[in-house]
Formats: structure tokens, sequence, C-alpha cells
């Protein structure tokens, strides 16, 4: 059965791109370029695993999301990728510093820009193991 | 869902995430630009780049001072008759530009504006001397002696500090924002 | 009326704008207000950088409101960005639970937490609606009669609007000004900015509208700028030399704090209202007050 993937990130131009890639992965993809429209899509339909960005809307909503996700039963359940330009966007604050949401239980992490093959590994990785983790309850 | 998003939509999340969509309500009618005091110093004026966002030039309005340039008086804020959040699209402009690393060359602002959150976060509080070598050296070397000037003044008349203040409970104050902004240099 | 206040100094009025804390202070005593220092307080973020991320902005104000909460005391800020900051955050962590949600988890690593109970005023408001014109009035010894004074708004007091305020023509500095004997004059730019951060940002535009209200001021034929805010205060004083350079102007004008202004009506000495610490020297035209045979107590003077 085909995958379904989400992403919510606010960058049409890096979306394009990324989802490019999961397309020929064979992955059903779906877009949300803002963090509402976002936790609407979770809510409404259900998904593989989320592609999520950090910094969107007013700040770093991308934690909020995470975090909310975490809590909520049903949406703890799928894997999250974070996927993020984090180190130069925030490299005008901490130049180098990595990203470290250590309060939420996030998947892995990928930096922009995102090497194809690294990706759909990473992907096909974390959906295997999300199902092996079901599985195995 | 899938389909691609405009500039304008794009400007929209960052702004109205939480609210709607205002921008595409814009008149043009020009009340901004007249009201705003610093018009004559931006690239284009506040009402050129609702009309450049709208028509989707991206590029150009990414580059623009326009937006650092924006005192934040809020007083075209006030005026708009379209309910437009204008002071608030000058600060998602900032920070979109910031994130994307495609800020205009050679301004102060986004320099002063890292000083001076930096400052913030190390000791939580702000304290003048400690921001002037960072934005200093953006000055010509007459506005350079002004500003020693002004500051012996200021401290002749026991108006600028020696030391920084710092509040007490840093430690929690330093986790805190490593919450909201999630980061390792923070901790 | 209320009696006593949470007080949020901000950074400015540590050292920049110490006159205004202590006349702040000061007058306020002397109406039976008692304003309590928050305690451990933190910068707000100010105009600068504050709003680029918002939700750190929000948490920065956050952190004080939440410890202002604890007081159960509505919480005063003598400073335009700080009063504009922590009301409308409050306002939109009221509105958006999400949002209140998640500055709250950042705020338990300091054990706090942002309920919404917090009211938020700007420190002139504890003079034009909590003491009002009327009582203030009732305690003036030495009224400033003759001296004119330019009530300077400026920005963020009453933007951007809150519930119907009048925000094109407000009527509340002047009102507090007649209290106090003095005559507030017509100035036609008493809401316009006094150019904020940009004075470092960008400077040559940030000169040129501090010239613009100074020349406004002239033309009024004001005595005195009063202002309710740090920024305008150190824009409009400060940099006043810089104009005069840049613009070939010659101008002399004394701002003061409008709490400095009711401090000496109120018959406080100088000293204590921290006069004598500004650039644009507000002696002679205290000096001219005093020959017009209102003198303001001159036992203290340095």
């Amino acid at each position: 059965m085909t995958k379904k993937l989400l992403i919510i990130d606010d960058d049409p131009d890096f979306v394009s791109g990324i989802k490019a890639i999961l397309d020929t992965g064979g992955y059903e993809v779906d877009v949300a370029y803002n963090p509402k429209d976002g936790l609407r899509a979770l809510q409404a339909k259900k998904y593989d695993l989320l592609l999520l960005d950090i910094m969107m809307g007013r700040g770093a909503e991308g934690i909020m999301i995470a975090r909310k996700m975490r809590k909520d039963a049903k949406l703890r359940e799928i894997p999250v990728l974070i996927i993020t330009g984090m180190r130069e966007q925030i490299a005008f604050l901490f130049p180098g510093e990595p990203v470290h949401p250590r309060f939420v239980d996030v998947d892995e992490m990928v930096e922009k820009p995102v090497e194809p093959k690294l990706l759909l590994d990473k992907v096909q990785n974390l959906i295997q193991a999300a199902e092996a983790k079901k599985a195995a309850k | 869902m899938s389909e691609t998003i405009s500039f304008r939509q794009e400007v929209a999340n960052l702004l109205y995430a939480s609210e709607g969509e205002p921008l595409n309500t814009c008149i043009q009618c020009g009340t901004c630009s007249g009201t705003c005091p610093v018009a004559p110093y931006m690239d284009y004026t506040p009402r050129q780049i609702i009309a450049m966002i709208n028509q989707g030039m991206k590029e150009q309005v990414l580059e623009s001072n326009t937006f650092w340039y924006c005192a934040s008086c809020y007083h075209c804020t006030v005026r708009c008759p379209q309910d437009i959040n204008i002071t608030d699209l000058m600060y998602a402009l900032k920070r979109y530009s910031i994130w994307k690393g495609q800020h205009k060359e050679g301004l102060i602002g986004p320099t002063f504006s890292e000083a001076f959150v930096k400052m913030i976060v190390r000791t939580g509080r702000s304290f003048e001397p400690v921001l002037a070598p960072s934005y200093i050296f953006s000055f010509g070397m007459r506005e350079l002696l002004l500003e020693v000037q002004g500051a012996t003044e200021l401290l002749l008349k026991g108006r600028l500090p020696l030391l920084p203040s710092r509040i007490k409970r840093l430690d929690n104050f330093k986790r805190m924002l490593g919450r909201i902004i999630p980061m390792g240099g923070l901790e | 009326m209320k009696k006593e206040f949470a007080y949020f100094p901000g950074c400015s009025l540590e050292k920049m704008a110490i006159s205004y804390h202590m006349s702040a202070i000061e007058t306020t005593k002397k109406l039976g207000v008692h304003l309590k220092e928050l305690e451990d307080w933190n910068c707000c973020g100010a105009t600068t950088y504050s709003y680029i991320d918002e939700l750190l902005a929000y948490t920065l104000s956050a952190r004080n409101l939440a410890i202002a909460e604890q007081t159960g005391l509505d919480v005063v800020a003598p400073c335009s960005a700080c009063y504009k900051n922590m009301y409308f955050t409050a306002a939109h962590l009221k509105k958006d639970p999400d949002l209140a949600e998640h500055i709250n988890f950042a705020l338990e690593e300091d054990n706090l937490h942002f309920t919404g109970s917090v009211g938020v005023k700007h420190l002139i408001e504890v003079f034009a609606y909590d003491i009002g014109p009327e009582e203030l009035k009732s305690k003036v010894v030495k009224p400033l009669t003759g001296l004119r004074i330019a009530p300077y708004y400026g920005c963020q007091i009453v933007r951007p609007q809150k519930d119907h305020e009048d925000v094109e023509l407000p009527q509340f500095f002047e009102e507090i000004l007649s209290a106090i004997g003095a005559t507030p004059v017509n100035y036609p730019l008493k809401m316009r900015c006094c150019g904020g951060s940009l004075i470092i940002s960008s400077r040559p535009a940030a000169l040129s509208m501090v010239r613009n209200l100074l020349q406004c001021a002239v033309d009024s034929q004001a005595d005195v700028v009063a202002t309710a805010c740090p920024m305008c205060q150190v824009n409009l004083e400060v940099y006043q030399q810089q104009v005069n350079q840049e613009f070939g102007t010659n101008f002399s004008v004394p701002i003061m704090y409008f709490t400095q202004l009711i401090g000496l009506a109120l018959g406080i000495p100088q000293k204590k209202l921290g006069i004598g610490k500004e650039f644009v020297a507000a002696t002679p035209a205290l000096l001219r007050l005093e020959q017009a045979g209102a003198a303001p107590d001159q036992e203290t003077k340095e």
C-alpha cells in the first residue's frame, strides 16, 4: 500500500524540491504551508510520517506542533522527521550551534539542503521502525 | 493541498497563521505611505511593498530595506481602512529575510537586532555599552566620535551603567528561552 | 482608587532614564500610590528584536506578567515599549490557548505560570485615570503657572489601538498638564514617532524625525517638551546636539519626564526628581517660571 506523508513547511521553493524527491520514492505526499493547516491535516487524515520544519509563522512553531503531537494518543504514533535549515536560519543568533529540542521526542533530523538518497533512506527507515514498533505491541 | 502557493500566501502564513489573511484586501489607498514618517528613506513605500507582495515579487521585496526602516510606530496600522497590521507585516518580513539569510547587505538593523537579543539571552537584561561595539563599526569616523561624545556625557551625568545588571534566576531564564528557541547554544 | 501596583521599571530606567524612575517613585508616593518593583524582572525585548521572533517576545513579557500575577496586583510600566509588549502579550495569550500553553511550557523552567489575571497599565494612565486630574490638582502646592509644555505622546502608549481609545487626538496628557497649573501647548506632532531604535540602525532617518519634533516644539513656543517614554526622551534630548550639527540648527529644548513636572508642582525637591541629569538643562525654563512668581523648590538645587 502506498505510504502517505505530510510535509509542514512554509517555504514553497523548498517544498517543491523535497516533494519531487519523495515522489520518486513512490510516496503519496500532502503539503501544509503553515502550522495551523498542518495540525488540521494531521487530525483529518492518517499519515505514515511527518516531515516538519521548525521556523515557521511566529517563530519556532514546528516545536509547538511536535509537542502537541506527543501529547495526543493518536498522533503520538506518527514518526517525525525534523527537516530544517535551522543551522543557517539561526546562524544569525548562534552560529554553528546545533538544533536541540531535547525536551520533545522527535525521531530524526535532516538539515537543508537535503541529499535525495539520504532523505529517502531516512523516510523508509523511520516508517519501517514505526511499523515494527506497532506490530510488537 | 499539494499545489504550490503564491508569495502573498507565503507572507500571510508568517503573519496570520492563526488569524486569516487580509493582505489581499489592500485597496492601495496610500494612507500607510502618507502616514509613515520613514517612507522617504525606504526603497519602496509600505503601499508599494504590499502591492509587490500581492504581485509575487519575492526577490525584490526580501532584498529591500523597507522593513528594516520600519520604526514600529504603528501609525499606519491604526489608520489602515482595511485593518491590515502593516507593522506586524514588517516584522514578519524581517523575520523571513533573516531565516532565509536573504536580507540586504550593509544594513545595521540585522546586526543590531542580533547583538540585542544575544545580550538578553545571556543576562536577562539589556545594557547600552555592550551594544555599542557590535554595530559601531558600521558607522563612519565622525559618527563614532559623536557617539563617544554622547556616551561620555551620559557617563558624567550618571546615566550610563558601567556594569551590566543580571537577573538572579539566570539559569532558569536560559532554560526557559531554550524551550522557545530550541538551540544547543543556549544551554 | 487603587493604592498599589506592581512596577516593571524596564532596563532604561536602571540608568539611562534614572530620573524617570526617581520621579515616578517620588510622585506616586506623594499621592499615596505604592509602586512595588517586580522581583527579578527581565528585559521585555524592546522594539528592536522582540517581534522578529514573536514567540521569544511573548516569552520575555510573559515571564514578567507571571511574576506580577503572583503579587495579585496590576502591573505598571513607565516605558511605552515595555507597556505595549506586556499589554499585547497578555492579550494574545488570553486569545490563543495553544500559544499560552506553549509559552507556559517555557515558563515552567522558572516555576512560573501565566493565567491572564493581571491588568497592564502605562504609568501615565495611573495619573490620568487612577489618580485623575481632579485629585492631582488638589495636591498641587506649586502650580507651574505660565510654563508652556508640549505634551509628547509618542507612539506606543496609544498605538496599536486598544478597545476604542482615541488614537488620533487623545487629551489625557493635556489634562494632566493643566491639572498642575501649566499651559499645554497645541503640539501638532504630538503623536508622531521619535524614530525609536532607528537612532541606531538608520540614523539619518531618525535624526530628521527628531528634528521635526524639535522644530514643532519651537513653533509651538513650548518651554519644555514632556515625555512619557525613556526612548523618546533619549532620542529628543541626547541626540539634540547631533541634530544641530547635522542640520545646522540651534535647538536647545529641555525634554522632561511628565513625572518630573508633576513632582515640581507637588513641591518635591528638584534633586529627588533627577533634575540636573539632563543634557539640555531644564533650569533656565524653570527659572523663568520662578521669576514669574510660582517658585518651584530651589533649596536642594545643585
